[in-house]
């Protein structure tokens, strides 16, 4: 019975003293980033608080209300502050008036304290020191040898092999002072192409089809989720992934009569609670959202629904599309992707008769393709568009990984498309946006440099550098590792996996020698002989990229133990205050980055503290949707600094953009393409500055670009990915109770209890068909893995398809396997098999396609097919004390 | 082992004593120990409050019929003691009874404590979804979250059955709203 230890129930917890010190700070996790207090008293003293209300520092009698400030065992933990141990309580910020009001949290946030480092919880095998490999095992060792080493390698790799010989794959979003410190490493001063973030394999963007059509994915508030009439959620339940963006928002929003359609393949708490509440479940099938998008924006335009007003003022016509000297339509982005006339229009009429000219948008026939109930389409385009008793609804769109990494760029241009028609965008609960993923922590401190990627698209542009083909291809020397799995986060990862074993293991030059200058000759040796050596900054050991690849490790400090600044999923900015001592001699990123660069001779990189990192990055941040450059401005005009600002608004913080006002107090932006909004007539004042996203949309008229999603540059990709035999569909995606990779959660006791390994969602149908009941252990596997062996060339457009670059000889069929336990449920698509993306032990992304959206660059990371086959029984099948295998709609 | 246990034992009826649940839950001694001070040098283990649990009478084993829950409080009659009972038909974890099937739940979720009195489902065996933010929470598996927020397992209460009669003789897992589960 004993398949987890360290299960015991805590009947007691520590109250805080009413004098404990309260310190606010957001959590680490998603992107709608909760408020939180931590209330932090010493151990020594043995002071605690009690029930009565005097006696605790919340001010309240215990046993509290319901929504009170009750504190779960699993919320309390002791750390060392200032070298001396320190009780903490972690809880949602009950006096919070923006985002998670009132004091709400997801059960990830909820638990956030148990992240905090304490050698007697299973947090203990934190990186504490530098460590070389030697003799194949990483051994401790000071800064100082291990940033010697790895300065003169770097050093070395960048002579001898050039800048796109150096690549670096980080965090996009782990803290602005972070992101800036190692993008001005990076492409200020490397200036390698070889460059790109966690989630891409190049440096690209994730909504290709809102860039194109003027929407900042951001630019909602999280009142317009809820405000909307109508809304469209495109690929998440927000409930497993943005929790109180749902649960404080959209609900509110549901139970005043919003009608809200989700289209997702699995039936998730959020999609049961929606569907009894009178809203819409449109059970896409894999792929296939763009087809449901178009037959709904083509029964909207058969009626006459179109928001013609809203059209007529915002949408770029023949004419407006050329303006500006070449810099209008003729210029986007799509225009450097692709060859002429895929996307643009001449505006709504000319996109109106090509929607009509397409049979697959005829809703019997998208219908039939994306297995979707066509009644259940025809109702959603009726709730999105009809107008009632003269009068339109409010319609909003949000949209996310589900149909952004499908179809990356068809998509995200049909989405896009159908929420201009729609009205969504510019108004007050009339907004298009993305729910998000990770928080926002990102300050550009360089230039990517596009023209020294090799990499090209038909025609005349560049496209980023595909840093996994250019690793496979054995192009990168040394990889660099900042805070991600990267493989496992990657598309078929398993055979990325094999090419990191070849290059860095199976060459013969070993670390082998107790000499500094030995080991520094070996590594070089490594790079020169076409092998790769592996730096990796994280704050855990990760397998594979650390505890088997890497050369050297950089312990990593994190969230609570330094001062930083990051941005929520509505351009919300906090100062999430350090409130206790980083573990051993683990540094922040920035400080990492910055003895790197000086022991390479790179200048700038002289910063005492995070501050004088946040305060440098400032001016970077302008434009931004998350510019807060007048926060520093006013720090300095009141004698503080950037940090000390920011932190007077405490949980609540400051949407960016940030302006100042008259009397030299600040303020935010509700939301961005707010045609609503009035700027002062006299213009900016002072150092303030005026984006044009703050009225009007992001492209040279400062109105939309209606575009066209043709079916047919996917379609090819589609067909041959369709499960042949006994194939199911095979996708990915979190799961509401872990977060990312899973790197806190897993140690995390009850977490772990509740998924102790990944698991498998089938539906009972395709169960049965294999033989398949809750609990059994599966083997999932495919032969089918599609992957490009080098840099896709071509010189028509063609040559550049999924089909053109079989044709060409340049994608191969790999391999992946991978194990789960079996949870047959009602709530998944038939056809369909569901895991967790990032669990790093059995990784599901080996599964999916690792071709790139050939007009995009970025991985369809959604798509994949398997065969699923029974290999034995898990012990959660018999034992009742781990997993559950109940399904996630129960309501 | 207790007195009021021996008569349960002598009619060889499959039961659950409340050592056994301590046993097969993970813990190894019947005391639950709770860490004060962990982490650091003044860390010691102590003796929770387990023992000083009442044994209260819930209801006659055999009044009890498969997926027809039963209220009642506990420990106390105070704020969040609101617990329910139920046969569930199928084998659970902590269950007592000739099919280890009867188990009983505190009715306040671990969340933000909203109240799960009336949400059971038969054909999952769970409570909820909670009516403030959707968390469910399966009852054959001690009370785990299946979906949603909540900080905690459902607190679990352990049963005795002695004869025909079913007790509550404590707790497992702190009931929300709580400092400490027993108030006085």
């Amino acid at each position: 019975m004993a398949t987890t230890p360290n299960f015991t129930a805590e009947i007691e917890i520590p109250l805080p003293p009413s004098d404990a010190e309260v310190i606010t700070t957001a959590c680490d996790y998603c992107v709608v980033a909760c408020g939180l207090k931590v209330y932090r008293w010493p151990v020594a003293g043995n002071s605690t608080g009690g029930p009565e209300a005097d006696d605790n520092a919340f001010g309240e009698n215990f046993p509290v209300a319901p929504l009170g400030p009750w504190v779960a065992p699993s919320q309390h933990n002791i750390v060392r502050h200032e070298g001396q141990p320190h009780h903490i309580v972690i809880i949602p910020d009950k006096d919070a008036q923006v985002v998670n009001k009132l004091g709400d949290s997801s059960i990830r946030g909820g638990l956030i304290a148990q992240k905090c480092y304490n050698p007697q919880t299973p947090t203990r095998d934190r990186l504490q020191t530098p460590l070389v490999r030697i003799q194949g095992v990483l051994q401790p060792v000071s800064w100082d040898f291990a940033l010697d080493i790895a300065a003169e390698v770097g050093t070395h790799v960048l002579e001898h092999h050039g800048e796109n010989a150096y690549g670096v794959k980080s965090f996009s979003y782990q803290f602005i002072e972070n992101t800036y410190a190692i993008t001005k490493y990076a492409l200020r001063h490397i200036s390698t192409a070889n460059f790109t973030f966690h989630d891409t394999p190049s440096n690209v963007t994730s909504t290709p089809g809102f860039r194109d059509a003027g929407f900042d994915n951001f630019g909602p508030a999280y009142e317009d989720w809820m405000n909307a009439e109508t809304l469209l959620i495109c690929g998440t339940d927000p409930y497993e992934t943005k929790t109180i963006l749902f649960t404080q928002w959209i609900m509110r929003g549901i139970r005043r009569g919003q009608k809200t359609i989700m289209m997702v393949p699995r039936r998730t708490a959020g999609v049961a609670f929606v569907e009894a509440n009178g809203g819409l479940w449109l059970d896409v099938a894999l792929g296939t959202d763009l087809l449901v998008i178009n037959a709904m924006a083509r029964i909207i335009v058969e009626n006459g629904w179109e928001d013609s007003e809203w059209i007529q003022n915002w949408v770029n016509n023949k004419w407006e599309s050329s303006s500006g000297f070449g810099q209008g339509t003729r210029n986007t982005p799509w225009q450097w992707r692709t060859t002429w006339g895929t996307f643009q229009t001449n505006g709504f009429d000319d996109w109106k008769s090509w929607l009509l000219g397409q049979d697959e948008f005829v809703l019997e026939n998208a219908a039939a393709v994306a297995e979707v109930d066509p009644e259940k389409i025809r109702t959603a385009a009726e709730w999105l568009a009809r107008p009632e008793g003269g009068r339109r609804p409010k319609t909003s769109v949000m949209v996310e990984k589900g149909l952004m990494w499908s179809n990356n760029t068809g998509g995200t241009q049909a989405i896009a498309a159908l929420g201009i028609v729609v009205g969504a965008g510019g108004r007050p609960g009339q907004v298009i946006g993305r729910a998000g993923g990770h928080q926002r922590g990102g300050v550009w401190g360089g230039h990517y440099p596009r023209n020294k990627s090799p990499m090209k698209l038909p025609g005349r542009r560049r496209r980023a550098l595909d840093t996994d083909t250019w690793l496979l291809a054995g192009h990168t020397r040394l990889a660099h590792c900042i805070g991600t799995t990267w493989i496992q986060s990657m598309c078929g990862s398993q055979q990325l996996d094999q090419r990191f074993h070849e290059l860095v293991l199976a060459n013969p030059n070993q670390v082998r020698s107790f000499d500094k200058q030995e080991i520094i000759d070996t590594l070089k040796a490594r790079t020169d002989s076409g092998g790769m050596v592996v730096f990796n900054q994280d704050i855990y050991l990760v397998d594979p990229i650390g505890a088997r690849y890497a050369d050297i490790i950089f312990p990593a400090a994190t969230w609570g133990e330094d001062n930083f600044m990051r941005a929520n999923g509505e351009r919300r900015l906090r100062l999430y205050n350090q409130f206790y001592d980083p573990p051993g001699e683990a540094k922040p990123d920035w400080w990492i980055i910055a003895q790197l660069a000086k022991r390479m001779g790179f200048d700038g990189f002289d910063w005492q503290t995070s501050n004088d990192v946040a305060e440098e990055a400032s001016p970077f941040s302008r434009g931004s949707r998350k510019d807060f450059h007048m926060i520093k401005v006013a720090a300095h005009r009141e004698g503080k600094t950037l940090h000390e600002k920011l932190g007077e608004f405490g949980t609540t913080g400051i949407q960016g953009p940030v302006f100042m006002n008259a009397d030299g107090s600040l303020t935010g932006t509700v939301r961005l393409h707010d045609t609503t909004l009035t700027l002062p007539e006299t213009g900016p004042e002072g150092a303030n500055v005026f984006n044009k996203k703050l009225t009007q949309f992001n492209t040279q008229t400062g109105k939309c670009n209606l575009q066209k999603s043709p079916w047919s540059l996917f379609s090819d990709y589609w067909e041959w990915q369709r499960p042949k035999g006994e194939e199911l569909w095979a996708t990915s995606g979190r799961v509401n109770e872990r977060w990312q990779s899973g790197f806190d959660d897993s140690r995390r006791p009850e977490i772990s209890r509740r998924w102790p390994e990944n698991f498998v969602e089938l539906h009972p149908d395709d169960a049965a068909d294999r033989g398949i009941e809750s609990g059994d252990m599966l083997m999932v596997y495919s032969d089918r893995v599609p992957s490009l062996r080098e840099t896709t060339l071509g010189i028509e457009a063609s040559d550049y398809t999924f089909t053109g670059q079989m044709e060409a000889g340049n994608v191969e069929l790999t391999s992946a396997a991978i194990t789960g336990v079996a949870m047959v449920t009602r709530h998944i698509k038939k056809g369909l098999i569901y895991m967790d993306f990032l669990n790093t032990g059995q990784p599901a992304n080996a599964l999916e396609g690792r071709v790139v959206d050939w007009v995009s660059g970025n991985y369809n990371y959604k798509i994949g097919v398997a065969r699923v086959k029974k290999i034995g029984v898990s012990p959660y099948k018999t034992t009742f004390r781990s997993m559950s295998f109940a399904p996630r709609d129960i309501t | 082992m207790n007195a009021e246990m021996k008569p349960a034992k002598r009619q060889g009826k499959c039961r659950m004593t409340r050592r056994d649940f301590l046993l097969t839950s993970g813990t190894t001694t019947a005391t639950v120990m709770v860490l004060v001070n962990g982490g650091t040098a003044l860390a010691q283990e102590i003796p929770a409050v387990i023992a000083t649990y009442p044994r209260k009478f819930i209801t006659k084993l055999s009044d009890l019929k498969v997926d027809e829950p039963l209220d009642f409080d506990y420990p106390d009659e105070g704020f969040y003691a609101e617990s329910m009972i139920v046969k569930l038909g199928v084998e659970a974890g902590g269950g007592i009874g000739r099919r280890r099937d009867v188990i009983a739940f505190n009715s306040w979720c671990t969340h933000q404590g909203g109240p799960l009195a009336g949400t059971y489902k038969a054909d999952t065996k769970s409570l909820g979804m909670c009516p403030f933010h959707l968390s469910t929470f399966d009852l054959t598996r001690h009370g785990i979250l299946i979906s949603g927020q909540a900080y905690e397992s459902l607190p679990q209460v352990l049963l005795e059955l002695a004869g025909d009669d079913v007790f509550a003789v404590g707790i497992f897992g702190l009931i929300f709203g709580r400092s400490k589960n027993l108030l006085s």
